[in-house]
């Protein structure tokens, strides 16, 4: 069979129109506001290998993961109709705990998967030492519920004892159910769209141009690549600290851009630490595919193709390659960002006009729980803060937004108010925290919510110490601020801490500026 | 009646009109810099001296936005809080672009004022509203020479005291003002800024639109169309511009439902694909409406007519992208220079694919108005194929498959992803280039029946004269387990339909001609998309049925809850009657014939007949491979297809219906 150009755009369309189908179903039924309002979920559908197709353009932190996630699935479960597994094991396919992973095989004909569907929703509990599991752990045990992969569904029918177990590991069963629901609802919808898919054009043709959409990508890749020149390109960045001591942890990479091909080497990057900002490899992945993406100038469609031409080099028990069973629950949110901005960083030697300055390089994960008595029932709420983008050789970085390796929504401060015993006081965009340069770097944000209740509080958040760098002669950013008021006490706290505050207390974020770009002209006559 | 519908559009403003018993339709050109201009020119060819009841869809707002051209507006909202609309939901519209920026603000931040004084979730005051601070806040807004100001304060529809006492500041300062609670009485604050902004933002433009258009037409009765398929009064229309933003494809909507109904549709896939973009909708017996709309990607939560767009239409452009793809728009040759056949243009566009297939005729194109020049076509098309080692015609066939799936795209966006399975439907085409692609894109879908209305390029236009006088009203009252009962709800509907019902009488509706529609808002508890459940008989049951449909599944042991209730008032005007035509035989007359030339489809060519629609009688049979031409727009019948003339005049074409079986 020979690559129609006319079939190859047809099904670039069908298939990317299957993965977004699939995250529509999957937002529209979910229950939980994180996944519903703050849409941190992906879809993606994958070859008979476990390659994938085609992901809706969701978190880009899922995009080097989920595959792993999906071969992971594929090697321990001996895979029927109707069957679908779970996981969220960062060592066995996945990132971090609350980001778990349905995966669905659709069969055709014969008893081998032709395609795979999956989706990855971020659970706002599963379980472990705080509410929002999303705590300030040294092991992987203390992070949540740990589920290998495992058949959550056989013969269409849900295993209704181990979604049992699950729901009695955790603080809001009754949300978590209604989420697993949704997960199967749109794996349900990915598989018949394929099965229609296969109807009209036969299983033969729609697997020649899944592969054929993986060679497009790949060959787009390269050409970005080779637009980029020849040479080695180094940078160093740092993440503040594990938040169980105060060392710096090196992140570095060496980049070497030869033709079409790129290679990453990570080996000098910092050990891994007793925190839990360890990022498992797909990780790593999940950024140097986000960053070449985000380079290529066609809307192309995110699949395995774009990383062909990619090397990744690491080393087991590093910073960007953890090993079990070390903490990884601010690996996915946190590290990431910081290999984003070290990729960044040392492509700006190639290509300056392409890049930008570094961005708030943080999510600013803020999770409360406790009881709510108005209610009568416990709460967990978790969010993740926007901050300043870097600038540009075009433009000033955008402020108060999202960055690189997450675009969640906020939850609007009236449903907030709704849903937990809060009091906004504060919530607006950060004054003057952007770089100076020919182009400012975006401002970070202020949230700054009263207690109504007795509730526990983890932060875990960067770029607390080391500020976003900016490029070409702009200054970085401001760094963040973690505050807390109690009456009259003012009292700033660490970029990751876990407190125990009273009704009436104050919490308050102050997140990072973005780096600016180029040099503040200075016009010599007035000298 | 003497009754006039006026659409403005980009290229040209639109008139249909029925005077004694005659009706008129004709298009005068866009006065884009004034389109009150085109109007009035317009108007004074229909208007004679009896009075005439005129309705007008107008682009003034959507333009005002589209071109940061309107007001200069100011924002008073709570202190430390003045940031909501900047941020938005946080988020970014283009995931992997490094240099993205936010569209320009409506409000610049020198604009944005914050004022000590808080409402609670209880709708309690825990800060009173600060005077003194309000009395400075508008000394600035003097000094800056705002035109307009947009108040929103936080939980304002729990208890709007706060925006009230500011609007007594602002009506004494003369500083005209639109109140968060009044345009939209809804919970998540950025959603209703930004749809009060908005409003803010184009009411002053509206308001002097209007006031010169009626100054110019003393004597007759001015309405406006709004975006909810319904009209209002002029005055109505000035003072909550924000309902008016794209009413035209809501004119094109009616317009679909009132002539499928009449033929016997009443569920219709509407499909009306312009020069550089397609708009479709899904109407199951009734106008759809979203409270999702967007424009220039600012939230406006008003009702609107469910509409979806997409970028792709006769203008789209062709190419080949460096992955070897065949790709076809989003980017458009519009008007100037147009397709390569329209003289000027060196891009391959859709209505270039379809004029070298044969599926246009260059001597008919807009009535012969416009000859269509066929010269470059060949070359173009050759080198194209060249590049991709294939036929020119199969280039341009592939052309028009990939511009088909976009629009199937689309169309399954409003249909399967929301519960409904399209071959239930009809497809109901309009607009210039429709005609040429509906039955290819109708059985993409496996729709049966396909139709295409008498001047399909002006059903905006028609659609208005169509549509009711609509208000609507919400209100959040956020009802949970044992507060959802009939009575409570009851209670919360009274002052909202006593509203209504003054508001009609001053739109010239007593209250026995009121029609009144209920609605509730309803979700799962802890779910934060809502679902339009007509508030009638066991309307929890009714929720749960609706969540099965839309969502696949429902949970009927799962509490609910009432987020908002919502009231639409309707006054039927008179509307004009359409007359059915002459009837017919099943086979034309010959006169009807006005040639045959050579088309292709799938690869062969057909020798197909030209017929004259105006021409045709109820009755008559038409079979595929057929081009009905008529002023504006031309209809391509494939073969196995089969179009027959219903008594009004519309073409119901059976998309498999032809006598040869395939």
């Amino acid at each position: 069979m020979n690559v129609n150009p006319i079939l190859l755009e047809v099904f670039k369309n069908r298939f990317s129109s299957i993965s977004e189908e699939m995250g529509v179903t999957l937002n529209r039924t979910a229950f939980s506001p994180n996944i519903k309002e703050r849409r941190d979920f992906s879809c993606a559908v994958f070859d008979e290998d476990g390659e994938m197709v085609a992901q809706a353009a969701h978190i880009p932190v899922h995009l080097g993961s989920m595959p792993m996630s999906v071969k992971s699935a594929i090697s321990s479960c001996d895979l029927k109709p109707g069957d679908m597994v779970m996981l969220n094991d960062p060592y066995k396919g996945g990132t971090h705990l609350p980001d778990i992973t349905i995966v669905a095989p659709v069969f055709i004909k014969g008893d081998k998967p032709s395609f795979y569907v999956a989706n990855r929703a971020h659970h706002s509990d599963v379980g472990g030492m705080t509410a929002g599991s999303m705590p300030l752990s040294t092991s992987i045990f203390q992070e949540g519920i740990i589920i290998p992969p495992v058949k959550i569904m056989e013969n269409d029918k849900i295993d209704e004892k181990l979604m049992q177990f699950l729901l009695n590991n955790v603080r809001t069963p009754v949300e978590r159910e209604g989420d697993f629901a949704a997960q199967v609802m749109a794996n349900i919808t990915g598989i018949k769209r394929i099965k229609e898919l296969v109807e009209k054009y036969s299983e033969e043709t729609v697997c020649f141009y899944a592969s054929a959409l993986m060679e497009y990508s790949e060959k787009i890749t390269k050409n970005t690549i080779e637009n980029i020149p020849d040479g080695k390109y180094t940078f160093e960045d740092f993440m503040d600290d594990d938040g169980t001591t105060n060392d710096k942890i090196p992140v570095k990479v060496n980049l070497t851009i030869k033709g079409d091909k790129v290679e990453l080497d990570f080996l000098d990057s910092g050990d891994q630490v007793a925190g839990s900002v360890n990022a498992v490899y797909s990780i790593t992945l999940s950024a140097v595919l986000y960053v070449f993406r985000a380079l290529t100038e066609e809307n192309i469609p995110t699949n395995a193709g774009c990383l062909r031409p990619i090397k990744v080099k690491t080393k087991k028990g590093t910073i960007v390659d953890a090993e079990f069973p070390s903490a990884v629950a601010g690996g996915n949110v946190e590290t990431s960002q910081r290999i984003v901005d070290t990729i960044l960083g040392a492509l700006s030697e190639a290509i300056p006009d392409k890049v930008c300055a570094a961005g708030q390089g943080t999510m600013n994960n803020i999770a409360i729980g406790g009881f709510d008595k108005r209610k009568n029932s416990p709460f967990t709420y978790y969010e993740t803060l926007g901050g300043g983008m870097g600038a540009s050789n075009e433009n000033h970085g955008e402020s108060a937004v999202h960055s690189h390796m997450t675009n969640t929504l906020n939850t609007p401060v009236e449903a907030l108010e709704y849903s937990y015993p809060f009091l906004v006081t504060e919530y607006s965009i950060r004054k003057n925290s952007g770089g100076e340069g020919k182009f400012k770097g975006g401002n970070g944000l202020v949230r700054e919510i009263k207690l109504l209740a007795d509730a526990e509080v983890s932060v875990l958040s960067e770029r607390r110490l080391f500020p976003p760098y900016g490029l070409c002669g702009g200054k970085p950013g401001k760094c963040g601020k973690n505050i807390i008021i109690s009456g009259k006490i003012r009292k700033e706290m660490p970029g990751k801490f876990h407190a125990e505050l009273k009704a009436n207390d104050i919490i308050r974020i102050e997140t990072p500026g973005g780096g600016g770009y180029g040099e503040i002209r200075v016009n010599k006559s007035h000298k | 009646m003497e009754i006039v519908g006026v659409d403005t559009g980009g290229t040209f403003t639109d008139f249909i009109y029925k005077s004694g018993k005659r009706w008129g339709v004709f298009k005068h050109l866009s006065t884009p810099e004034n389109p009150a201009e085109a109007v009035l020119s317009g108007l004074k060819k229909v208007l004679q001296d009896e009075k005439f009841q005129i309705v007008h869809g107008s682009t003034v707002a959507t333009n005002a936005i589209l071109e940061r051209k309107g007001a200069n507006t100011a924002l008073i909202t709570n202190k430390k809080f003045e940031d909501i609309f900047e941020i938005g939901r946080q988020n970014r519209s283009e995931l992997y672009n490094l240099k993205y920026r936010r569209e320009n603000m409506l409000v610049p931040a020198t604009l944005r004022f914050g004022l000590n004084c808080r409402i609670n979730v209880d709708g309690e005051e825990i800060e009173p509203f600060d005077e003194q601070e309000a009395r400075s806040i508008i000394a600035k807004l003097k000094q800056a020479e705002v035109e307009s100001v947009a108040v929103c304060f936080l939980f304002s529809y729990l208890n709007p005291s706060h925006e009230i006492q500011m609007a007594k500041l602002l009506s004494e300062a003369e500083i005209p003002f639109s109140l968060s609670h009044k345009v939209l009485s809804e919970f998540r604050e950025y959603e209703r800024t930004s749809t009060t902004v908005v409003n803010a933002y184009v009411s002053p433009k509206m308001k002097r639109y209007i006031t010169y258009i009626t100054n110019n037409i003393e004597g007759n009765e001015l309405r406006i169309m709004q975006s909810n398929g319904g009209s209002i009064s002029a005055d109505t229309a000035m003072e909550e511009s924000v309902r008016t933003i794209l009413s035209g494809p809501a004119g094109g909507a009616v317009g679909a439902y009132e002539i499928a109904k009449k033929a016997g549709f009443d569920k219709i896939i509407t499909f009306d694909m312009g020069g550089t973009s397609t708009d479709v909708a899904l109407l199951d017996g009734g106008l759809p409406l979203t409270m999702e709309s967007t424009i220039s990607n600012f939230p406006v939560k008003v009702p609107m007519i469910d509409i979806h767009t997409v970028g792709a239409g006769g203008g789209s452009i062709a190419y080949i992208d460096k992955g070897g793809s065949l790709k076809v728009g989003p980017e458009s040759a519009g008007a100037d220079p147009g397709p390569i056949c329209y003289g000027k243009g060196n891009d391959i566009t859709v209505t270039d694919a379809n004029l070298f297939l044969g599926r246009l005729v260059p001597e008919n194109f807009l009535g012969g108005n416009m000859k269509l020049n066929t010269n470059k076509l060949k070359k173009s098309f050759e080198e194209m194929a060249k590049e991709i080692k294939m036929g020119p015609n199969d280039v341009a066939e592939g052309i028009l498959a990939v511009a088909n799936t976009a629009m199937e795209r689309a169309i399954r966006v409003i249909s399967v992803e929301r519960g409904h399975n399209p071959q239930e439907f009809a497809l109901f085409s309009f607009g210039g280039a429709g005609g040429m692609h509906a039955v290819s894109l109708a059985r993409l879908l496996k729709i049966p029946k396909v139709i295409i209305p008498m001047n399909p390029g002006i059903l905006s236009a028609i659609g208005m004269l169509m549509a009711d006088l609509i208000k609507d009203y919400s209100l959040t009252v956020m009802l949970k387990n044992e507060s959802i009962s009939r009575d409570e709800i009851d209670n919360r509907f009274v002052p909202i339909q006593e509203k209504a019902y003054d508001e009609m009488a001053l739109e010239g509706f007593n209250k026995e001609d009121v029609i009144i529609d209920r609605y509730l808002d309803m979700r799962y508890q802890g779910q934060s998309y809502e679902i339009l459940v007509p508030y009638k008989g066991d309307f929890v049951d009714e929720f749960h049925k609706l969540h099965e449909q839309n969502y696949g599944y429902c949970n009927k042991n799962k509490s609910v809850e009432v987020v908002n209730i919502r009231l639409r008032a309707r006054g039927v005007p008179e509307k004009p009657v359409f007359e059915k035509i002459q009837k017919g035989t099943e086979k034309p007359e010959s006169k009807v014939c006005l040639g045959s030339q050579n088309v292709v489809f799938d690869g062969e060519t057909h020798r197909t007949s030209l017929y004259d629609r105006n021409k045709l009688k109820s009755g008559n049979v038409i079979e595929g491979a057929a081009i009905i031409l008529e002023y504006s727009s031309t209809i391509v019948l494939p073969p196995y297809s089969k179009a027959e003339v219903d008594d009004y005049g519309n073409l119901i074409i059976d998309t498999e219906g032809g006598d040869n079986e395939r």
